[in-house]
């Protein structure tokens, strides 16, 4: 049987969620692996939601918020895009792929880039294989 | 967690939306399963959840079988969570105890495979299941509306709906950016389709506006800072080259800035700039007020054509149709015979909209003046040039006739270029301003498409003309009227309610760090030095949450997106 990802997505209510609800309007046809969590902005995203996404099982996850500039709360966005790079870090330390994390901007009006974004991370994550904290090849964080 | 749940007594609802989530989803096997998961007292599938009868359903449960917290698998939360959180409140229990999970938009809609689409909406339940025993009851704040509005634009869509208001009784700030009032009509002579004079449209409301004791017009001016919230706004409004900004008090904020002209220099296929006697529509509409049409060379056209979608139903430029130029060109048709009586009109169309009340008696009055009707396909644009000295006519167009499937030429001493509408250039920073959303072309993207076309994603902030979308007067001054309607109706109540959801600060917890007050974006977070505590001024926190991620001492709560409800709902997705 062939690997089929599962990715858990974050995304913030007024960009990235209402993008992904555009894709649904427009019937956009993707990837079936990511289950979206939704949040009022990318910045309520604790990094320990990452975490705790891949101690659950997750191979992948995705953060979307607003472009830059275009935050609903003025620059929420910001404060995701600095605490991304020490997240990045401390996954990187814990020996898991960089790519199985990934931030994003998708606007409201961007059903078919939100419907590509899933596609490619979806066979991204499928290249890398299982999460390795499923196999146990990484540090055990849920009991941590 | 299932020990947790064993105590609750949930009810679940999977709507098949008709056929929508039906066809790719087994409704009634996912409504089976998780039947079965502890906690749930009745699951159920049902063709349509936000109906009368389904929601009716909900009630009826919640009472029978004494719910304490409901799960819808519908559609997007953002289309009806409003909906069931009132049908919940109508069986006695708290509205925020009630969890959506998307199975439309993100599931039926999306994905092609029904196994897949099926175990991915069960999934999806099964959080909002698992979320929703965390989910904790929130009482809505009340607080006091100003009755004062501001409108931004003064043509007839923010003239319209500054009247209204005013007329009831509150104080309203009309913000125009030039130094006149009337918009685009103001250029324009006759509307289609009874072909009426736009001046005295125009006047009328250019008088009542300008006389009115409740209206104060800043002309020349932008607004340059809006603050506060739904009820309580704080607006800045600055005159063009003066930096000192005025700010006014309202309660809620029209936006009516209207649209701007295709520029058909765009498209050099028309030669637009280069052949004088290629003109647009607006250039016409000035020799139509004037009372005069003529070529360049000061001679009334014998042929004259007039060429549709120019800039509109283009991939290249705007794939949208602006609505109003089909009959604009059809008014051109009786407005030029007039003017030049003998003219060969020749209209050359992709296909004629004539939707609109009274569109197509126009149509059909044009068709039996003498008006030749030309079809191009989208993609096979008419070719112009320029006459060869012996022709009686200016210029030459070769048109691919679709209907006839035959090339014809015709001959043409003036083109009208019927250009269509676009977003203004300073969309996206008044968007911004006032935070609400553009689409991918510009326009300013309303609450809800059917049910709620003149509110936004932010409360208080509405929306009216042509800065939504492409709109001509009717629709224009029916959506300023809706919009002036809707901020009454909540004037008349005196206060508002709003939404429970902000962040609350423990104070056992806070260590006085600070972080958190330098976050906020909203100034909602106050130090308190005697306590050496922050606290959270609920009325200011617009619930982003930016604060509880980054507390350190995890004393921050997101109401209705507690760390618990998502970290249940990631447990949940990952089943």
């Amino acid at each position: 049987m062939t690997f089929e990802p599962k990715i858990v997505g974050f995304l913030c209510n007024w960009c990235s969620y209402t993008g992904a609800d555009l894709a649904g309007t427009s019937r956009i046809h993707y990837a079936p692996n990511l289950r979206i969590i939704r949040v009022m902005c990318s910045a309520r995203i604790d990094p320990t939601f990452v975490i705790k996404a891949l101690a659950e099982g997750a191979d992948g996850v995705l953060i979307a918020g607003c472009h830059p500039g275009d935050c609903h709360y003025s620059e929420g966005n910001y404060k995701t895009m600095r605490r991304y790079p020490l997240l990045k870090k401390l996954l990187r330390d814990y020996g898991i792929e960089e790519e199985r994390v990934r931030l994003e901007w998708v606007s409201a009006s961007e059903g078919h880039l939100f419907a590509d974004l899933v596609n490619e991370m979806t066979e991204q994550v499928r290249a890398l294989g299982p999460s390795p904290v499923k196999s146990g090849l990484a540090l055990d964080m849920a009991e941590r | 967690m299932d020990e947790t749940k064993q105590e609750h007594r949930i009810g679940v609802y999977v709507c098949q939306c008709g056929t929508n989530i039906a066809k790719m989803v087994d409704c009634d096997g996912v409504a089976g399963e998780i039947a079965d998961m502890p906690g749930v007292a009745i699951s159920r599938s049902y063709k349509y959840m936000c109906s009368n009868p389904g929601q009716e359903m909900i009630i009826a449960d919640i009472k029978e079988h004494d719910l304490d917290r409901v799960v819808v698998a519908a559609c997007s939360p953002h289309m009806h969570e409003l909906t069931f959180r009132k049908a919940v409140s109508q069986a006695d229990l708290n509205p925020y105890y009630l969890e959506i999970a998307n199975i439309r938009e993100q599931c039926a809609w999306v994905h092609e495979d029904r196994g897949q689409a099926t175990a991915k909406a069960k999934d999806l339940t099964v959080a909002a299941v698992d979320r929703v025993v965390y989910q904790e009851a929130l009482e809505k704040m009340s607080v006091d509306m100003c009755p004062n509005c501001l409108v931004i634009g003064g043509g007839i869509a923010g003239m319209t709906a500054a009247l209204d208001l005013a007329d009831a009784g509150g104080r309203v700030y009309l913000v125009e950016r030039t130094d006149h009032l009337g918009g685009q009509i103001a250029h324009i002579a006759l509307t289609a389709p009874y072909l009426d004079s736009a001046r005295e449209i125009v006047e009328e409301r250019v008088t009542r506006v300008m006389r009115h004791p409740k209206i104060d017009i800043f002309f020349e001016s932008q607004l340059t800072a809006l603050d506060g919230y739904v009820g309580n706004f704080q607006a800045a409004i600055a005159r063009k080259g003066d930096g000192a900004a005025q700010t006014v008090d309202v309660g809620s904020v029209v936006v009516a800035t209207g649209y701007k002209t295709f520029d058909a220099a765009r498209i050099p296929h028309y030669g637009y700039g280069k052949l004088p006697n290629v003109i647009t529509s607006l250039e016409l509409e000035r020799m139509l007020r004037a009372g005069r049409v003529e070529t360049k060379e000061g001679k009334p056209p014998q042929y004259v054509t007039l060429i549709h979608c120019v800039g509109s139903r283009n991939l290249e430029y705007h794939s949208y149709c602006s609505r109003v130029c089909c009959m604009a060109a059809l008014k051109y048709a009786h407005e030029i015979k007039s003017s030049v009586p003998g003219a060969y009109i020749n209209d050359v169309y992709i296909d004629i909209h004539a939707f609109g009340k009274g569109h197509e008696d126009l149509y059909r009055r044009t068709s039996e003046a003498n008006t030749l009707f030309l079809m191009y396909e989208k993609n096979d644009l008419p070719v112009i040039r320029k006459a060869d000295p012996g022709d009686d006519c200016d210029m030459l167009i070769e048109v691919n006739e679709s209907l006839s499937g035959e090339s014809i030429e015709i001959p043409a001493d003036l083109v009208v270029l019927m250009v269509g509408m676009e977003a203004r250039d300073d969309c996206r920073e008044l968007a911004r301003l006032v935070n609400i959303s553009v689409d991918k072309d510009g326009w300013f993207i309303e609450s809800h498409p059917k049910l709620d076309p003149v509110a936004t994603t932010t409360e208080g902030i509405y929306i009216a003309g042509a800065c939504q979308a492409p709109k001509d007067i009717p629709d224009s001054v029916a959506q300023a009227r809706a919009a002036a309607a809707r901020i009454m109706g909540r004037i008349a109540h005196g206060t508002i309610e709003i939404d429970a959801m902000y962040s609350e600060i423990d104070p056992d917890k806070c260590s006085g760090c600070r972080i958190c007050n330098a976050l906020c974006p909203y100034v909602a977070i106050e130090f308190d030095p005697a306590t050496h505590k922050s606290h959270v001024i609920s009325a200011l926190c617009k619930a982003c949450g930016a604060c509880v991620a980054a507390c350190p001492s995890s004393a921050i709560k997101a109401r209705g997106f507690t760390d618990e409800q998502i970290f249940a709902q990631i447990e949940g997705v990952l089943g």
